[in-house]
């Protein structure tokens, strides 16, 4: 999650601001690790008239700049849903790969940060406020973290760093996905249905 | 048995279908889909920096792989091991417990290249090889990638690492300025050896880094240009600063590192910053390297002033002119005001590198040896320097008079010891705390002073406006310090007033005060200390604000 606060750096400026800025960021998991995540923030009028110019304006650069935010990632499907007459924005994009399963199985997500202060909001969705440092405390993001419905005794840990992870038990996919072989076996029945009926009529 | 060829067709074409189905999904080998993201350079400088995840938000990384599982089947302990043959041997990147079909899993490489990268003179081109095998992979099926890539030799320096095509403004063109903290070498033994010999020989003796003292400061900043001067250092150019943005050649610069500039005893712009940086950082104080377009120059940061000086001043004979320390401070200082207005109007082309501040994020030095043979080169410069006895009065001057800036760097304002009590700044200065008139250097010009604590903790500043009530007065700072960049927040009650102030510097500080009248109509008398300081103070600042008067 620390990588995500870097979407603020795309405009940096705010910071300047005395006036407290609220940013939320929600990071919808897949059942295959992957998070769909949302970025929505409105900003004061001369907040936005710097956002616009640097990046708001610019799709290409924000992309950019969120993809050289985020290293850690690949990113795609980018999104970005503008509100000029209510000054707010929400970016979407798409962050492959963001959970990983470990050698016992369990799925994990890692928050990169130490001693998260999480609050749950139901089994499966999870809370962190944070006030980022380099931005005086002037910014308060909210992350809501929501875990796929296929998800099963979703907890919290520290890694070997003392970084605050999650930890959650899933299911793979169901074998469903084999077309051919479902596919096959509806011609097998049907031609063997027609065959039987054409042999004995 | 015409009419069964229709539905006997079907039905073998489902038999087909299906016995194709599990042909396909028992082969899970060579369908798994690898993408990689790769750098083209590695600077061996920078080599801590790659190898650290954490180190400027992991942003230098050799590559990166997106590996999905487009098998029907659920790969267990898929495992990714990379090597550069002749750098780095098979190293296991991940070992990913289990891939379900479709999953995505992104691995991510930070090289440790050995300490020895930074003996690199020469540039070459590189392989890194890549292996994914999982559980039950035969071994022909082990998935393989490679690529080439570039290390340069260690002197070399990119401006950006973003293709040429793709730079879009000057933050793109700057996009590695923090790197340049690699090639600031404190702990270099050769440039410690140097700096000792500042420090005893041309200086006699400094305190900057203990006493915190603007005016020491600056003494040993001008130290280093005399130790330069009197060592003969000439200027000489090479590939420069980029000027503009289609300034590609210029997009990398070769940079001689501290050591090879003491003994070599040549620099142009950025290695002479590179210089002053190392050898300020290794006395303790916090260097600063200043990037305009075309040019580079150094200075440092002391209780949030900035100061600076030309350090190319010393030209060179075959150059013509030669600056004295004196006015290489005072050009340097000049520069500095223009940077700050340049830098205060947006202009993206004027940027600092805070080394202290990007070590801290990860862009630590390289480490060198220790060498005899550069010892015994710093030995023969520092017996030139005794040799030339005109140049140390100018140092000496100094330490006596005090000619130079006197602490208002930056703001060019001047210092008193603050001794006792003041009736000219409408409140009582405690004892031992400095006083700077005009601390902005005219940029605030309702900015009369600004009294600091020896601690440097609280500061209590002194505004002069011509107004006639306590909201009129707070309009025109609010106002004036916009221009400035820094932004306030407070509320009024009658002549006193709270508030917050979030500085140009990133800084938040809480401040009271009170409204009074002043020499132009009104004057603004504000305590102010660093926000998560504010309780600890508290007691100094009620001290203050109490006698304001």
């Amino acid at each position: 999650m620390k990588t995500l606060l870097n979407i603020l750096f795309i405009s940096l400026s705010l910071s300047l601001f005395a006036q407290q800025s609220q940013q939320k960021i929600e990071m919808k998991i897949d059942s295959i690790g992957n998070a769909k995540i949302t970025v929505s923030m409105n900003m004061n009028a001369q907040q936005w008239q710097i956002w616009s110019s640097s990046v708001g304006n610019n799709p290409a650069a924000l992309k950019r700049e969120v993809e050289r935010g985020m290293p850690a990632y690949f990113l795609e499907d980018f999104k970005l849903d503008k509100d000029d007459m209510n000054r707010s924005f929400t970016l979407n994009f798409k962050a492959l790969g963001v959970c990983k399963i470990d050698k016992k199985g369990d799925w994990i997500f890692e928050t990169d940060q130490k001693n998260a202060q999480l609050t749950e909001l139901t089994d499966k969705k999870y809370m962190l406020v944070s006030s980022p440092p380099e931005f005086g405390g002037t910014v308060q993001q909210t992350y809501i973290v929501e875990f796929p419905e296929a998800a099963k005794s979703v907890k919290t840990d520290s890694d070997a760093f003392g970084k605050t992870i999650f930890k959650f038990k899933m299911d793979g996919p169901s074998g469903s996905l084999n077309l051919a072989r479902w596919a096959g076996i509806f011609l097998i029945v049907v031609g063997g249905a027609w065959s039987g009926r054409q042999f004995f009529s | 048995m015409k009419k069964l060829i229709l539905p006997l067709s079907i039905l073998g074409l489902g038999l087909v279908l299906t016995a194709f189905s599990f042909v396909k999904s028992g082969k899970s080998s060579g369908d798994l889909e690898i993408s990689i993201d790769k750098v083209a350079t590695i600077m061996p400088a920078a080599h801590n920096v790659y190898a650290n995840k954490d180190a400027l938000n992991g942003k230098y990384y050799l590559f990166k792989a997106k590996i999905t599982n487009t098998t029907s089947n659920t790969l267990e302990d898929v495992t990714v091991k990379y090597q550069v043959p002749g750098f780095i041997e098979w190293t296991e990147l991940d070992v990913i417990g289990e891939m379900h079909p479709g999953q995505t899993a992104s691995v991510i490489c930070y090289p440790k290249f050995n300490e020895d990268i930074t003996k690199k003179t020469t540039e070459s081109r590189e392989k890194a090889e890549i292996e994914i095998s999982w559980d039950g992979i035969d071994e022909d099926d082990v998935v393989e990638e490679e690529f080439t890539f570039r290390i340069s030799n260690r002197n070399e320096y990119m401006f950006t690492n973003i293709p040429a095509e793709e730079i879009a403004g000057w933050a793109d063109v700057y996009n590695n300025d923090a790197l340049l903290a690699c090639f600031v070498t404190p702990n270099d033994p050769i440039v410690q050896y140097y700096t000792q010999n500042i420090q005893e020989k041309i200086l006699k003796g400094e305190t900057a880094s203990v006493t915190k003292d603007p005016k020491e400061a600056v003494r040993f900043l001008t130290g280093i240009y005399q130790a330069t001067l009197q060592s003969h250092m000439v200027y000489s150019g090479t590939k420069g600063i980029p000027e503009s943005l289609q300034d590609v050649s210029k997009f990398s610069q070769h940079n001689r590192l501290p050591r090879e500039i003491i003994t070599g005893n040549t620099g142009l712009c950025l290695e002479l910053s590179l210089l002053y940086a190392s050898v300020l950082s290794n006395a303790g104080l916090e260097p600063i390297i200043f990037l305009v377009p075309g040019h580079a120059y150094p200075g440092f940061k002391l209780n949030n002033q900035y100061f600076a000086i030309e350090a190319t001043g010393i030209g060179g004979e075959g150059l013509g002119s030669i600056m004295t320390a004196e006015q290489a401070f005072m050009k340097g200082q000049e520069q500095l005001t223009k940077f700050i207005e340049a830098a205060q109007n947006g202009d993206p082309r004027y940027t600092i590198v805070d080394v202290h501040a990007v070590n801290q994020e990860g862009a630590t030095p390289m480490s060198l040896p220790d060498d005899q043979f550069l010892r015994k080169k710093v030995d023969d410069i520092v017996a030139s320097w005794s040799n030339s006895s005109e140049s140390l009065g100018y140092v000496a001057t100094t330490t006596t008079s005090g000619g130079t800036n006197n602490g208002g760097g930056s703001s060019g304002g001047s210092s008193n010891s603050g001794g006792g009590s003041s009736s000219g700044l409408s409140f009582t200065i405690p004892q031992g705390w400095q006083t700077y008139s005009n601390p902005s250097n005219s940029a605030i010009p309702i900015w009369t002073a600004q009294v600091v604590s020896p601690n440097q903790e609280v500061m209590v500043s002194i505004f002069d406006v011509q107004a006639s009530s306590a909201t009129q007065t707070l309009q025109i700072v609010e106002s004036n310090l916009a221009n400035a960049g820094s932004y306030i927040q407070y509320q009024i009650n009658g002549n006193q007033v709270v508030g917050m102030t979030n500085s140009s510097t990133g800084n938040t500080l809480s401040w009271v005060g009170k409204t009074v009248k002043g020499p132009k109509g009104m004057r603004l008398v504000a305590v102010a200390t660093y926000d998560y300081l504010y309780q600890q103070n508290s007691g100094v600042l009620n001290q203050i604000f109490n006698s304001i008067r």
